[in-house]
């Protein structure tokens, strides 16, 4: 456990950079520092590993004051993942990984073998153990930088902004890779983002930062999308908070159509016939293994002769499906609303279409779970 | 006669080749004060370098001081250090670290000055100490400047370890001085082209230096950098 009482930093020129601020981080769990640029986030990190030392207040790791111990060695037993990864480029990918141990007076032979430990782990290949920094990409050398981190097994790990200068698609599979290892690892992580959408992602609990370095509420993300404290909290989370606080309810309760789907070799009458049945002028079309083909409009049924099969008729595009096991509300709503026939698809986890959703029916689910 | 036939006479005289005038003698004459002169600028240069670059302080005073010793005269070093301290070795070793350091120093303190901030910041997060900042990270990452330094220096020091003729030391100078003197163009010219060949051997040496002290990631890095 990590916690701030009354801790402060103001410069000598009179330059707050954080104001006061009273915080218990919990072990074990992820906790993300977030606000914009100036509000003290990633003072109030360095605070924790001494790189920043606070004017005011006290900060203690498990009841202990930091102040109690040499810097350095404070330091060794916290993990630091910083920006731009912050590798050193004379040295090897193992090498790098290795630094830390071979600080506390590790062998090096140990040392270099829990740092292949440590690439498998972050999932990298052994093949990139002797090359150097500048022939990995930015992603890969990020995964470095965590590993790196985690070489001599810190119980806190501090993340100041470590995904913001990748691209999105790298940087999201960076936020699996993540998500994957604290499952695993149950470490302390304090993690510094100026980018809510990460935040809520990560955190178990997310501090909002505002400037001139206040702490403006702490919550989880579920509550904070929910219910921000004030004006700023608000406009910060966004103003489709509402839509984003779906991602917390699961797809899996949605109650999902079965009627309205029919295969490809099946006849234009039959699906006319529900048509008028189930009062829906959209009908899926599936292949043989259920995977979706696209939407038949009710129309087309009924200029189209009867005799001909579904699959011979043009289909609007299904766009993308949502899984009913794993997805949230929030990924159903979005595969209605980008349908063309406004009706979402829901799989299982090997593509099979298990029923379809229309955006009326979500929205009395959305209604009745945020009630 | 064209300068190639007078050059080969000279060096194919046997008489150049032996005795306490030979080219053997001076060339060892000569290579011995380089090697005095620039390991001597080495062991000031680089260890003031890495501290004003490693700490900042001073940084400023140095580099001053380095670019005004570039602007002596270094002849007029040697004459200024015969009078005080007579003819010699001295006079000559002075003249040549008055001329090595400057390049020496600010290279090594721009190189430790120039490394990353970020690379510094993880390094000192991950629990590194000073000294451990200085010679786990600064140096090795500043090595390439600070050998492009030692180059820089090291050529000028052959090329001006001539000088040490002038106060009676020998030196492959000896040919140039003793050349002009007695109007002996074949001799002139052969000393000359001996400090050339010295100067080009020695960037060579510095080229495989490079190759043995500058780890491979640095030497890709600089090289994708071009």
């Amino acid at each position: 456990m990590i916690t701030f009482e009354g801790a402060a930093k103001i410069y000598p020129d009179g330059t707050v950079a954080v104001a006061h601020l009273d915080l218990t981080v919990e072990s074990g769990r992820t906790t993300v520092l977030v606000g914009p640029s100036g509000s003290g986030k990633t003072t109030s990190l360095r605070m924790i590993n001494r790189m920043v030392e606070p004017t005011h207040g006290t900060i203690r790791v498990d009841g202990h004051d930091i102040r109690a111990q040499d810097p350095a060695r404070l330091r060794r037993s916290i993990g630091y993942v910083i920006q731009q990864a912050g590798l050193f480029p004379h040295r090897t990918i193992l090498d790098n990984i290795a630094t830390v141990p071979l600080l506390l007076g590790w062998r090096r032979r140990r040392a270099r073998a829990r740092a292949a430990e440590l690439m498998e782990l972050v999932g990298l290949e052994s093949a990139q153990a002797k090359r150097y920094p500048h022939q990995l990409s930015g992603g890969q050398q990020q995964r470095v930088g965590v590993a790196r981190a985690l070489a001599a097994d810190p119980p806190i790990l501090l993340m100041d902004e470590p995904f913001s200068a990748v691209d999105p698609v790298v940087r999201t599979s960076l936020q699996d890779e993540l998500l994957r290892l604290q499952r695993e690892l149950r470490k302390t992580i304090v993690f510094v983002t100026h980018d809510i959408d990460e935040a809520v992602r990560l955190g178990d609990r997310i501090a909002v930062f505002r400037p001139g370095g206040e702490l403006a509420q702490y919550d989880t993300p579920e509550r904070l999308l929910a219910e921000p404290v004030d004006e700023f909290v608000e406009s910060f989370v966004g103003y489709d908070r509402g839509v984003r606080r779906l991602s917390f309810f699961p797809a899996r309760g949605l109650s999902l159509r079965q009627d309205m789907v029919f295969e490809a070799q099946d006849r234009v009458e039959r699906a006319r016939e529900a048509v008028v049945a189930g009062e829906d002028p959209w009908v899926l079309v599936v292949n043989e293994r259920r995977a979706p083909l696209g939407w038949v409009s009710a129309r087309q049924l009924t200029e189209q002769p009867s005799g001909l099969t579904l699959g011979s008729l043009d289909k609007a595009p299904f766009g993308h499906t949502f899984d009913v096991a794993t997805d949230s509300l929030r990924a159903a709503l979005d595969a209605a609303v980008l349908s063309p026939a406004g009706r979402a698809v829901g799989v299982d986890a090997d593509g099979r279409v298990l029923g379809v959703v229309s955006q009326e029916d979500l929205g009395g689910a959305i209604w009745s779970v945020t009630e | 006669m064209n300068i190639m036939t007078l050059l080969v006479e000279w060096f194919s005289d046997p008489a150049q080749w032996s005795g306490p005038a030979g080219i053997p003698t001076r060339l060892v004459e000569h290579v011995y004060y380089s090697l005095l002169g620039l390991g001597l600028s080495t062991v000031i240069a680089v260890p003031v370098g890495l501290l004003t670059g490693h700490t900042g302080v001073g940084g400023f005073l140095t580099t001053s001081l380095a670019n005004f010793a570039r602007a002596l005269p270094t002849i007029g070093v040697l004459f200024l250090i015969v009078l005080l301290a007579g003819i010699g070795l001295v006079p000559v070793v002075c003249a040549l670290v008055a001329l090595a350091v400057p390049p020496i120093l600010v290279n090594t303190h721009e190189g430790v000055r120039g490394v990353d901030p970020g690379l510094k910041d993880a390094a000192l997060g991950m629990g590194m100490r000073g000294r451990e900042v200085l010679f786990k990270l600064e140096l090795p990452v500043a090595t390439p400047l600070i050998l492009m330094g030692m180059r820089t220096a090291a050529v000028q020091v052959v090329a001006t370890a001539t000088i040490a003729a002038y106060v009676g030391v020998g030196g492959l100078g000896r040919y140039i001085v003793d050349g002009q003197a007695r109007q002996d163009l074949s001799m002139l010219l052969g000393g000359s082209v001996l400090v050339v060949a010295l100067a080009v051997l020695t960037t060579l040496l510095f080229a495989g230096l490079r190759r043995v002290l500058v780890a491979p990631g640095l030497r890709a890095e600089a090289a994708a950098a071009r």
